[in-house]
């Protein structure tokens, strides 16, 4: 009932604040961007530079083939520009490394050709062809792109050396040496050690289905880890803290209608942008449970961190310090081929990664297993919180 | 109704005590005046009693409960009026009562007769971020009564407020007294102390200069005095007389035999300067 009465206390001062409108505002608005500015399969923008080290007429033949199935067309040359820089090339075979340094920029004119998906005409790549391999390395480089040399023996066998940033995954290399390796030996060799994932049956997401997970991590996480923050300096702003110390209703009461008004919030901003977007395609209890429970865990961690402090302005460097930590799993989730293994212990990368797979309608044991983990964690942080909560009361 | 015995309290956990073996008793139906200039202890000691600072060192037992077994329901029985109004400025005066009135396990007042009480009748629906400094003060005081406290902590009640509505709070003081309620007054403020407390602690720092009633201290500090002002000439001038003083009698007699008096009128010593005369130090 003290719970209850904390709660619709909560709601009422909430509604007639101003945190709780600039959250569901940023819901609105990046729906709005979500509906309006993101296009469900948009035009590519992925760049491939090629270095053909064939002889001219195999070239021309090549790329004739690829023209006439659909699958390329030929575009405008471009100007790029290759920055002077100075980098190193390991041979991921022999081991060997070799220093390249170009203190010079130089401007070359470049052709072009568009790679075209023949099934859906829509644009796939743009393939830039260098005319050697130092400017298809330092092109690859600048551009922070994959480049690729191929190359011909005498027999006719093609060979493809890929010039990749060093940070890819060995998933992604794994797929480069299959694609292009022509031994059937060495392919036999790979397919028994990879682990071999059916592309073609994978359910995938649509471009702005893709950004909910950021979207509802950053309305959701984020705003709710910061809005908590914000209420208790509130409370502490106008003492009333002390006031509710000096009734029978304990701590705890105090501190869960606090989560309990920051999960509401993110369950209405986070519906206000999933529902228009998914519709009725996914199984919602599974995503609210997930939502609850990691915004449970993130409003004790801003509950916790604000009790060490007396005032937003002196709480702001840890807020911004651990808000910019929590962003970082973005990156992974933008660009799968950067994939550091330590991201992967970044809550924020599990909670992303535990939406796509809602989205997905994928098995759900990944977000159930996490489920577990966010509610031992949110409530040990709101132990922790409350211990704190209760030696820094002060007159 | 509160036993304190050798309270120590330092804010650096060494030893530089805000409050230093501190001990008095508080009876039952008794208006105990903990007075002092700012700085003194007087919050700190009312942070320990009310279980918002941790207790450090002593025995303190409050309507009952031994503070440092913690227990919540010991509030049932107690009531906090603080000194800087705390009440939740987006909610109404009377959405701010009922909230804390739902947070008690006993029989609560009802909003409206306590803001009637304290002079905020037709203000029920105002949100209290709307109210002026005193308003809010008044609000705050009556939430300390939403639940009939048997012990009451009162920080400075009257400051800020016009004196018909200081009136007004002294009245309310007064008659929860009579119906037998205990409170422990803190104030800089000595004559409202010296209206309405049964006994008054000076407190300066950290330590408890004396106990005793306004009437006592009177009596053994205060000292009868006669303030007059006198023309000698076209010149107006005043002198502040005592009674009991053969010289200041001589002199009294001669100013009333040689001079035109003005005005003229006894007074007592106030518990303000009798607190000086104690301590050495003045309030502000």
């Amino acid at each position: 009932m003290k719970l209850w009465s904390s709660y619709i206390k909560e709601l009422k001062i909430a509604s007639r604040g101003f945190y709780f409108y600039v959250e569901l505002f940023m819901a609105i608005v990046l729906l709005i961007i979500l509906l309006v500015f993101v296009q469900e399969n948009p035009v590519s923008k992925e760049k491939e530079f090629i270095y053909y080290n064939v002889p001219e007429l195999i070239k021309q033949i090549e790329m004739h083939r690829e023209i006439t199935a659909g699958r390329m067309k030929l575009t405008e040359p471009v100007k790029l520009t290759l920055k002077a820089v100075k980098f190193e090339i390991t041979d991921e075979k022999t081991g060997e490394a070799l220093s390249f340094y170009y203190d010079e920029e130089k401007i070359i004119t470049v052709d072009t050709a568009e790679i075209i998906n023949p099934e859906s005409g829509k644009l796939e790549k743009t393939l830039f062809m260098m005319e050697n391999k130092e400017d298809l390395m330092r092109a690859a480089l600048s551009e922070k792109s994959m480049g690729a040399e191929i190359r011909t023996d005498l027999s006719g066998t093609v060979y493809f050396t890929y010039y990749l940033q060093g940070y890819e995954t060995e998933r992604m290399v794994n797929l480069l040496y299959i694609i292009s390796d022509n031994s059937s030996d060495r392919l036999l060799q790979q397919i028994e050690q990879q682990n071999i994932r059916t592309l073609s049956d994978e359910e995938i997401l649509n471009n702005r289905q893709n950004l909910l997970p950021l979207f509802i991590v950053f309305t959701g996480s984020l705003m709710g880890f910061f809005i908590v923050m914000a209420y208790i300096f509130l409370d502490k702003d106008e003492g009333v803290i002390k006031a509710y110390a000096v009734t029978p209703s304990s701590l705890w009461t105090y501190l869960l209608s606090k989560i309990g008004i920051i999960v509401t919030t993110v369950v209405i901003s986070a519906s206000i942008i999933t529902l228009p977007v998914m519709g009725l395609s996914i199984n919602y209890f599974p995503f609210y449970v997930f939502l609850i429970l990691t915004n449970f865990t993130f409003a004790a961690l801003g509950l916790l961190i604000a009790s060490f402090y007396d005032s937003i302005d002196k709480a702001f460097g840890v807020l911004y310090l651990v808000m910019i930590i929590l962003m970082i799993p973005v990156f992974p989730y933008i660009i799968p081929s950067f994939d550091p293994v330590i991201l992967r212990f970044f809550p924020t990368y599990s909670i992303l990664n535990g939406f796509r797979d809602i989205l997905l309608n994928k098995d759900m044991t990944y977000v159930w297993i996490y489920s577990l983990v966010y509610l031992i964690s949110g409530f040990l942080l709101l132990l922790i919180a409350k211990y704190r909560f209760k030696k820094t009361l002060t007159v | 109704m509160i036993k304190v015995e050798g309270l120590c309290h330092s804010y650096t956990n060494d030893d530089h005590y805000a409050v230093r073996d501190v001990s008095f008793e508080v009876e039952k139906g008794e208006i105990f005046g903990f007075l002092g200039p700012s700085g003194a202890g007087k919050s700190t000691t009312q942070g320990i009693l009310t279980g918002l600072l941790p207790l450090q060192k002593g025995h303190v037992v409050v309507a009952g409960y031994d503070i440092r077994k913690v227990d919540n329901k010991r509030f049932n029985k107690i009531g906090v009026s603080f000194e800087q109004s705390n009440v939740y400025s987006k909610l109404t005066a009377r959405e701010n009562l009922e909230f804390y009135a739902r947070l008690f396990d006993v029989e609560t007042r009802a909003p409206e007769e306590l803001l009637q009480l304290v002079g905020l009748s037709g203000k029920e629906n105002d949100r209290a971020g709307t109210f002026s400094k005193g308003m809010k003060h008044r609000l705050t005081f009556a939430r300390s009564m939403l639940n009939n406290p048997e012990l009451w902590f009162l920080d400075e009640p009257t400051t800020g407020l016009d004196p018909a509505i200081a009136a007004t709070i002294k009245e309310i003081i007064r008659d929860q007294k009579d119906k037998g309620v205990t409170t422990f007054l803190t104030t800089h403020n000595m004559y409202i102390a010296d209206e309405l407390c049964d006994r008054v602690a000076f407190i300066i720092d950290g330590e408890i200069k004396l106990i005793d009633t306004p009437k006592n201290l009177k009596l053994q500090y205060g000292k009868k005095l006669v303030d007059i002002e006198y023309f000698k000439g076209d010149k107006l001038f005043k002198e502040t007389l005592k009674t009991i003083d053969e010289n200041d009698l001589m002199r009294l007699a001669e100013i009333t035999r040689n001079y035109q008096i003005s005005t003229m009128h006894t007074k007592e010593a106030t518990l303000e300067e009798i607190f000086i005369q104690v301590t050495g130090r003045g309030l502000a």
